[in-house]
């Protein structure tokens, strides 16, 4: 008979041990689902090794994946951390973008060229169209008490359209129509040459957008271990009655929450147009499925900051991989599965870190020697 | 140009004709969610299940009725399979059911396994061999303003007008109804009374997925019909269903009606532009969702003070022997 | 029961308990709070499994899987927290999970289970309307839809936990009278309680039991009220007898509520224009059956409701309605009767929840900053000077027991120097050991010159602590005595809405 009891106190090695030992479960179930469906995982996985990480430029490429997903990644983080589910990080990223190639492209009539310029004021514009597009749902949850998962989700969808919309369907500041090949195949304006973000490294190449992500999630480690912020955040996300005995102010904090997130899902936007694309192109950010990765990313790093780092990068190969190697012999889909195997095995993995397994025999009658009971971490 | 012709009556049948995957999802949901288990994977569920429903009308040779009728099947035994992950996960090991939908959702979506199961069997490429076609009910489908609307439609539509009923006079009206409304609001209750909390939560969630798949199989067999890589085949139906059990209050008949509603709304785009009325066509597409966010605000402000709404134990697992 | 042994993670809860009880007897289970009683209960009703032991029923051992089990055979329990489902009416609750006559029914025929429940209500003197809704009833009503559940399934044995917590005096009495009854119709009742005269009130024999082990089996006659208590605390204990205060208190008025009006959760007020005053150093508590508005006049005075109309002072300061941290600012300390979740948040270290007030200002925080030293340095005195038992200061809230969670909590508030403190329940599921240091808690502050409001189900503790004695009933203080010449038929009375004499 199995039995769970609840655990008193977690080792430490546990947290570690349980992520990766999922992982390797994860690939393990992988592995078994393709050689079922004839093709071979050996095979697969050194290709996918190979393009996400050790080919030639594959690192580089993977971190181009991998930096909007630590931004989505820490959106995520920032809010599930408090029990506030936004899975809106994928429409707070394209309304970013919006925001930084407007300002860019101020900044670009104005003559202006120096490029930390650009960077701050695209990040700037970006953090505060991600925040107010997160305030949204964050007013109506606070206020209304109305469920972010199903709010933040729909809004997705309507910032879908309206990116579609200002490029594709009307004449607007964001779309070039410079050229008559512009004005017939609707495209965004390219943005000015200061507008470029750097990048560092020349045989693995770092995207300044990534190293921005680094320092996003240091700050956001600071601010929930070691601030007032952080410690309100910590007692209203396990028990709201409790922080509303304390007098804590739950409405402003979900604000609050709402808007880091948002914002740190518009930095994300912003460089993807610095960094990568120099445009507004609606057709790219909306097949990419950043904002939802960004969640997977979130959950097996359990929302600490520093391990969205690692797993976005890990993660990022992995959809590297996936881009690089589609075609007519490498299984399509394949990386939702992934993404969602890992996933399923990082769940099941939280049962042993919460939970104690004991197998015992079923307790003998006669009052005779008890049961044998095994502890089986 | 007849009546049946007009605006009007065009987005009302139509809108039956969209909502019906919305009902069929929400009705699957409602149920999972009455037993206090929340299954935000709906979406991953539908697209999967339009696949397979897609793929069963491929292999399986025969007239219309046996195929369709077995493809239905499939895809609701596929949508149940996929639940079955989230039952597993949530009941039996207890873990978050809003990650754990989610991850289904990711996994079985339009970049995961429904893409992989049409990649390997090259779904997209093939034609579409059967559909369900509207059936003229008893003559009737000419008659003004109803014809169209009531007596013009599929064999699916109709099914789901005869499930909504038996899941309301299920819940109602029957003693397994009030087993699974006292699990979803009362576990230990229902516990201490002898009734199988697990079983009970195991079972609706599995009806919930199959309810999903055959909601996702009315697109690849009836709305559009044919079957394509991505999510835009559902293209968020999974969601708006999620919504409009909360906007029924947990009721089916109230479901139906949001059903309709929001399908409305989905068809207006084109049938306003069938007719000649430019608007913007993203600013249509956005409605549903808009008024779902609206639907969704104003039921959440009235449930604050009512004292109907969601099964008190939705999206907690129950444990018995915790101290 | 043989050899019962039931481990739960960190707790040996029964160690070896055997009891037996026969047909047609009402036998108590007695003990104090923590002493395996409902452990023990639970596993008789399927809900636990034995780590050890047996279970004999009428001669034959049995074994039960589930309550199902148990409810087939005959064993029905009336719980300390009722296992209804509140939007459901009575006879839905009533007919839940039975598989015999109507509940093999298919479709649920509501009529004729109605007019059985009206028929067992009857007959009892359970009255109840079947077709009402659960939330709908007191909770005096609601303990009588229990016990008809199961005399509607004709139960052999039925067990009664700590079924007086929620009654007045006189329910009290009528629910011993209808006990009684059930026991010479032959059924066998188990009654578990921790309150020395209710035992010797009902019961034909009794079974005590102490830290997990049963002490003895007694039967009542030839047990006083004196011996039970030794054998339930394993030593002499003096009986509820009350301190006489000095000096009567005579401070200025620190708290004052002026006709405060609260609206309730479910339509209706909770708080229907009550008035109140209290001194500093005197101990006021608030008597009253659970429901009648006294969980929301501790959260409308320490801030969390907001009242529709009228004020609440402290000192000569008005509070702010619905703010907590103002009414925190002011000096008012809340130990909230709902202890893991609105006091305590669960999953947090000791240390994080015993910087709930203090963690706004130096030296716990450093500009938005905190320091995580002295919030721990902190917790680690209050643990020491309060005597709670943790392995240390990160350790998760809820791996504490009650009385140490109450410690904590007072300690928590006793070191923000407060002028008011609201006790809620503050001594309900703890030990003998643990009531006496809380009441010891109390006292001293009150001799500090805190006003203490002391709200409690418990009449005895009442009487013992308090200098007045203010009773609620639906909202409104009913009346006010003197707690020196109170007497328990008095207060019950007004409890049950009787008018003041």
């Amino acid at each position: 008979m199995i039995r769970l009891e609840r655990r008193l106190e977690q080792p430490r090695w546990l947290l570690v041990a349980v992520p990766v030992g999922s992982l390797i479960v994860a690939f393990a179930i992988m592995a078994v689902i393709l050689a079922v469906t004839g093709h071979d995982p050996g095979h697969t996985y050194r290709q996918m090794l190979d393009a996400g990480f050790t080919g030639n430029g594959a690192f580089s490429a993977t971190f181009i994946s991998a930096t909007p997903i630590l931004f989505t990644g820490l959106a995520a983080a920032a809010a599930f951390r408090m029990q506030l589910f936004n899975i809106g990080a994928e429409g707070q990223l394209y309304l970013g973008a919006v925001g930084a190639s407007w300002i860019a492209l101020q900044l670009g009539e104005r003559g202006l060229d120096s490029t930390p310029l650009y960077v701050v004021a695209m990040c700037f514009a970006a953090g505060v169209m991600g925040a107010l597009w997160a305030l949204i749902p964050g007013v109506l949850r606070a206020f209304a008490n109305t469920n972010e998962i199903i709010t933040t989700l729909m809004l997705n969808y309507v910032a879908g359209f309206l990116i579609t919309y200002l490029i594709f369907d009307s004449s607007s500041y964001w779309r070039d129509v410079s050229t008559l090949q512009a004005q017939s195949f609707p495209q965004g304006k390219p943005m000015p040459a200061g507008a470029e973000w750097p990048t560092f490294g020349s045989s693995v190449v770092v995207p300044l957008g990534f190293l921005i992500g680094l320092g996003v999630a240091a700050a956001l480690w600071v601010l929930y271990s070691r601030t007032r912020f952080g410690f309100e955040v910590s007692v209203i996300a396990d028990s709201p009655r409790a922080a509303r005995y304390a007098g804590m102010r739950t409405r402003r904090k979900i604000l609050a929450v709402m808007a880091i997130s948002g914002g740190i899902a518009g930095i994300g936007g912003a460089s993807q147009i610095g960094d990568f694309t120099h445009t507004l192109d609606p057709t790219g950010l909306q097949g990419a499925a950043f904002g939802y990765t960004g969640i997977v990313v979130a959950a097996l790093a359990r929302y600490n900051p520093f391990a969205v780092c690692l797993v976005a990068v890990l993660l990022g190969g992995l959809q590297n991989a996936g881009f690089t190697l589609q075609g007519p012999d490498f299984p399509s889909g394949l990386v939702g599965v992934m993404q969602g195997i890992i996933l399923f095995c990082a769940l099941g993995g939280e049962l042993l870190i919460r939970y104690r397994v004991t197998i015992s025999r079923r307790a003998r009658q006669q009052g005779d020697a008890g049961p044998a009971a095994e502890p089986a971490r | 140009m007849s009546v049946n012709n007009s605006l009007v009556v065009v987005v009302l049948a139509q809108a039956v004709l969209y909502g019906t995957p919305l009902l069929y999802a929400a009705l699957g949901e409602l149920l999972a969610e009455r037993s206090g288990v929340l299954n935000l994977g709906v979406e991953g569920m539908m697209l999967f299940g339009a696949a397979v429903g897609y793929w069963v009308t491929q292999t399986v040779h025969g007239a219309d009725a046996p195929v369709l009728i077995l493809a239905v099947v499939g895809a609701g035994l596929s949508g149940a399979a996929m639940a079955a992950i989230h039952a597993f996960l949530t009941i039996t090991l207890r873990a978050s059911q809003i990650v754990s939908g989610l991850a289904l959702t990711i996994f079985a979506g339009g970049l995961g396994l429904s893409a992989y199961f049409g990649a390997e069997l090259d779904l997209a490429s093939l034609p579409t061999t059967h559909q369900f076609a509207s059936l003229d009910v008893l003559g009737l489908a000419d008659l003004p303003v109803v014809g169209p609307i009531l007596f013009d439609q599929s064999a699916l539509v109709y099914a789901s007008w005869v499930l909504t009923l038996v899941v309301a006079v299920y819940l109602g009206r029957t003693r397994w109804g009030l087993n699974v409304r006292a699990v979803g609001e009362a576990p230990a209750s229902a516990d201490a009374m002898g009734i199988n909390v697990t079983l009970y939560r195991y079972v609706h969630v599995l009806i919930g997925g199959a309810l999903a798949g055959i909601g996702g199989a009315c697109y690849s067999l009836s709305i559009i019909p044919n079957w394509f890589a991505g999510d835009s085949l559902v293209n968020g139906a999974g969601w708006i269903a999620i919504a409009l059990v909360i906007f029924a209050f947990w009721r089916p008949g109230l479901c139906l009606l949001g059903a309709y509603l929001f399908g409305g709304l989905s068809a207006l785009p084109a049938a306003l532009q069938a007719h000649g009325v430019t608007i913007a066509p993203e600013f249509l597409y956005s409605l549903p969702y808009v008024m779902t966010i609206v639907v969704l605000v104003i039921v959440s402000t009235s449930l604050a003070k009512r004292r109907l709404g969601a099964p008190a134990a939705l999206g907690v697992p129950y444990v018995r022997e915790e101290r | 029961m043989t050899g019962i042994t039931k481990r739960f993670p960190g707790v040996l809860a029964n160690e070896d308990v055997s009891f037996e009880a026969a047909v047609g007897e009402v036998h108590a289970l007695l003990g104090e709070n923590g002493a395996g009683k409902t452990t023990l209960s639970n596993i008789l009703t399927g809900l636990y499994r034995p780590d050890e032991g047996q279970i004999e029923l009428y001669g034959e051992v049995v074994h039960f899987h589930s309550p199902r089990d148990a409810l087939n055979a005959g064993i029905c329990m009336v719980h300390q927290h009722f296992r209804l489902v509140e939007p459901f009416t009575v006879a839905e609750n009533v007919v839940l999970g039975d598989h015999r006559s109507e509940g093999r029914r298919f479709f649920v025929h509501s009529p004729a289970i109605e007019r059985r429940v009206e028929e067992l209500g009857e007959r009892y003197g359970l009255g109840v309307d079947a077709r009402s809704r659960i939330w709908q009833l007191s909770v005096g009503e609601q303990q009588r839809v229990e016990i008809l559940k199961a005399l509607y399934r004709e139960a052999r044995i039925l067990i009664m936990d700590e079924p007086t917590a929620v009654l007045t005096p006189q329910e009290a009495e009528a629910l011993f009278t209808i006990l009684r009854l059930m026991a010479q119709e032959g059924k066998t009742v188990i009654f578990i309680s921790h309150k020395l005269h209710e035992v010797k009130a009902v019961a034909d024999r009794v079974t005590v039991l102490r830290g997990g082990r049963t002490v003895e089996t007694v039967l009542a006659t030839d047990a006083t009220q004196r011996s039970l208590a030794a054998l339930m605390v394993g030593r002499e204990v003096e009986l509820g007898r009350r301190h006489e205060r000095e000096a009567k208190p005579d401070g200025e008025v620190v708290l004052e509520l002026d006709g405060v009006r609260v609206p309730g959760d479910r339509g209706g007020e909770a708080l229907n224009g009550v008035s109140l005053a209290l001194r500093s150093g005197e101990v006021v508590a608030v008597a009253g059956v659970a429901g009648n508005g006294q969980r929301e006049l501790a959260e409308t005075i320490s801030g969390m409701r907001a009242p529709s109309a009228g004020t609440i002072r402290v000192g000569a300061r008005e509070l702010r309605p619905g703010d907590a941290r103002d009414a925190i600012k002011a000096g008012v300390a809340h130990i909230p009767e709902d202890r893991l979740g609105t006091g305590l948040a669960p999953s947090l270290s000791i240390s994080r929840n015993a910087a709930f007030k203090t963690y706004r200002a130096a030296p716990i925080s450093r500009g938005p900053f905190l320091a995580m030293k002295r919030m721990g340095e902190l917790a680690q005195s209050l643990i020491q000077r309060y005597d709670v038992k943790a392995p240390g200061p990160e350790t998760p809230a809820r791996n504490l027991s009650g009385g140490n969670l109450q410690k904590l909590m007072l300690g928590r508030e006793f070191h923000g120097d407060p002028k008011v403190l609201i006790a809620a329940q503050p001594t309900r599921g703890l030990d003998v050991g643990a009531i006496e240091t809380v009441h010891g808690f109390l006292r001293d502050a009150a001799s500090d010159g805190v006003a203490v409001l002391l709200i409690s189900e418990d009449l005895d503790e009442i009487l013992a602590l308090a200098d007045r004695v203010v009773v609620m009933y639906e909202g409104a203080i009913v009346g006010e005595l003197e707690a020196g010449t109170a007497t328990v038929e008095e207060l019950g009375y007004l409890m049950a809405g009787g008018e003041a004499r």
